[in-house]
């Protein structure tokens, strides 16, 4: 197989556009006839941050905060990521010079964008060998530690552009509401939501277990193996698989929520990175908004299909897994 | 001259003396056998009650956007109970006085954990998911009997361990269990060897399967049949 280096598509956090739903998902890529997890091999990730200045916040406090988000990430119990911040450059986050740089871009013509992260990957590993973040600095921005009526707040966004950079794609776990000129969030849990919380809120600084799991599953430590376990099964309809169906394992004891999506024709999901004992199973389709933000849009995403929660209780074991289970779901 | 045997006062009480000893001395034996002593052992073996439990109601909330003026936002609600169920006990006695024994039991059960969910934002059909777990409570206890007659009401106390296995066996729980005790054991037959045991009482259990971190006190009875020996 040839080795090559590529751009893949870029990841936006919009204010307005689509999905509801629930769960975290991986970045991959199509290797052959299989799919490979986009991650980071190389620790520390040396990050740049631009020197431009950009929405009313400075090269300077950008770098506190880009510092802040990474230290936030890399906090999650039983992942294993370090980064380090090394300098501040002139280049821009849109180039591909072999720098990981973040910083501010004014682009007025992407209305809807507060920020998105892209990366160069190796197309045979996986490896992420670089990513840029850019902010619009279209938009009025704040790093006030309440955060600042009308605008922006840098760490909350900057918390999901980081997870894109460190390979977690969308999480559909929130729900929206049709308004005119787009679809607005009404509640989410997980950073990973893809359509932002409103101007002055603070709420996206804090990660969730969805988002926690995520980043886990994809930076395991030993731990991980040892402590967590996970859910695996399959979505049908019709007696065939549903392919893009959303599940969401729904802890009993704690209610944490954590999702994954039925990745293959077959209707195959794996949910990993959740705590031991009994969890509820529901699953939903990605039916009301961009299905480009969680998936390519040459997949046959099935979105017709009610919500439905499973009839069993599932046991997540300690450091194992619970297979086999089948979730039938019913036509609209 | 001779004299008859019976003549003799003493003589007569002698032989009387010893012609009843050893009469007396098996009744004094069957009155000891009709009753425990110490060393004497007591299987029990029967069937266990537990009371359900009403366990947690919770919520699946996501974080509400402030832009929306939300103070909350819940998915769906969740209402689990473990429900009441039959299960086997067996228990071990060994008398250290004539009214005090020390017990070793374990008790069986295999409680169906429900869930009602419901109250879904997008319509979900409510729907009751279930699970079944095999729960094990190994215990030691101190009976006092408060009479040694064919009735024999007892109290008991004690603690033990317990061990919940989950569905296939795919996650064990455990915990630490109390106990307090009211029974009474009805002796049948002149030997009073096989009687009927009958409890009730609560146990309080710290671990094992739960939703929260407090004791839960669950009301148990059993009723057995129990051979001393």
């Amino acid at each position: 197989m040839r080795r090559g280096v590529i751009a893949v598509a870029t990841l936006a956090f919009v204010l307005l556009g689509g999905d509801p739903a629930a769960a975290y998902l991986k970045l991959g890529i199509r290797v052959g006839a299989g799919t490979v997890t986009l991650k980071w091999q190389k620790f520390p990730i040396r990050y740049f941050v631009s020197n431009a200045s950009g929405g009313g916040v400075s090269a300077t406090e950008l770098r506190d905060v880009v510092n802040r988000t990474f230290a936030t990430w890399d906090a999650v119990p039983r992942a294993e990521i370090s980064a380090e911040f090394a300098g501040f450059t002139a280049a821009r986050p849109n180039d591909n010079d072999g720098l990981t740089v973040i910083g501010f871009l004014n682009r007025p013509q992407q209305s809807r964008t507060l920020g998105a992260t892209s990366f160069l990957v190796d197309t045979v590993t996986g490896e992420i060998v670089e990513a840029e973040i850019f902010l619009n600095s279209a938009f009025d921005w704040s790093v006030a530690p309440s955060g600042q009526p009308n605008r922006f707040d840098v760490e909350s966004i900057m918390l999901h552009e980081v997870g894109h950079l460190l390979g977690l794609g969308h999480s559909a776990l929130g729900e929206t509401e049709l308004r005119s000129g787009g679809r607005r969030v009404l509640a989410a849990e997980a950073v990973m939501f893809p359509i932002a919380f409103s101007a002055g809120s603070i709420e996206g600084r804090t990660l969730k277990p969805d988002d926690m799991a995520g980043l886990a599953d994809t930076y395991p430590t030993t731990a991980f193996r040892r402590e967590l376990g996970s859910i695996s099964g399959r979505v049908r309809k019709d007696g065939r698989g549903v392919l893009g169906a959303h599940v969401v394992a729904f802890n009993l004891r704690n209610g944490h929520m954590v999702g994954g999506f039925s990745l293959n024709e077959d209707g195959s999901f794996v949910i990993g990175g959740l705590e031991p004992g009994p969890h509820a199973l529901r699953v939903e389709p990605l039916d009301d908004g961009d299905v480009e933000s969680f998936f390519d849009l040459t997949l046959n995403i099935d979105t017709n299909f009610r919500v439905k929660f499973h009839d069993r209780i599932i046991v997540v074991p300690r450091g194992g897994g619970t297979s086999g289970i089948e979730i039938r779901v019913e036509p609209k | 001259m001779s004299r008859p045997l019976g003549s003799n006062p003493l003589s007569a009480l002698a032989l009387l003396v010893v012609l009843a000893s050893p009469s007396e001395s098996a009744a004094q034996v069957w009155v000891g056998s009709a009753g425990p002593k110490p060393g004497s052992v007591e299987i029990t073996a029967g069937g266990a009650w537990n009371a359900g439990q009403d366990l947690a109601s919770r919520a699946a909330t996501l974080t509400p956007n402030p832009g929306t003026g939300s103070s909350g936002f819940q998915l769906f609600t969740s209402d689990a109970s473990l429900e009441p169920t039959l299960g086997a006990n067996a228990a071990v006695a060994v008398y250290v006085t004539r009214r005090i024994a020390v017990e070793g039991a374990v008790r069986l059960a295999r409680p169906q954990l429900r869930v009602r969910l419901g109250n879904d934002f997008e319509g979900a059909p409510p729907t009751t998911a279930t699970t079944t777990l095999n729960q094990y409570v190994f215990t030691g206890s101190l009976l006092y009997h408060l009479g040694e007659g064919r009735v024999a009401p007892f109290v008991a106390a004690g603690a033990g361990h317990v061990r919940d296995l989950h569905g296939g066996n795919e996650l064990v729980e455990t915990g630490t269990e109390y106990h307090g005790k009211l029974g009474l054991k009805m002796w049948a037959g002149s030997r009073r060897r096989i009687g009927l045991r009958a409890e009730a009482g609560v146990s309080m259990i710290d671990g094992g399967f739960s939703f929260e971190e407090r004791t839960r006190a669950v009301p148990i009875a059993m009723l057995g049949l129990s051979f001393r020996f």
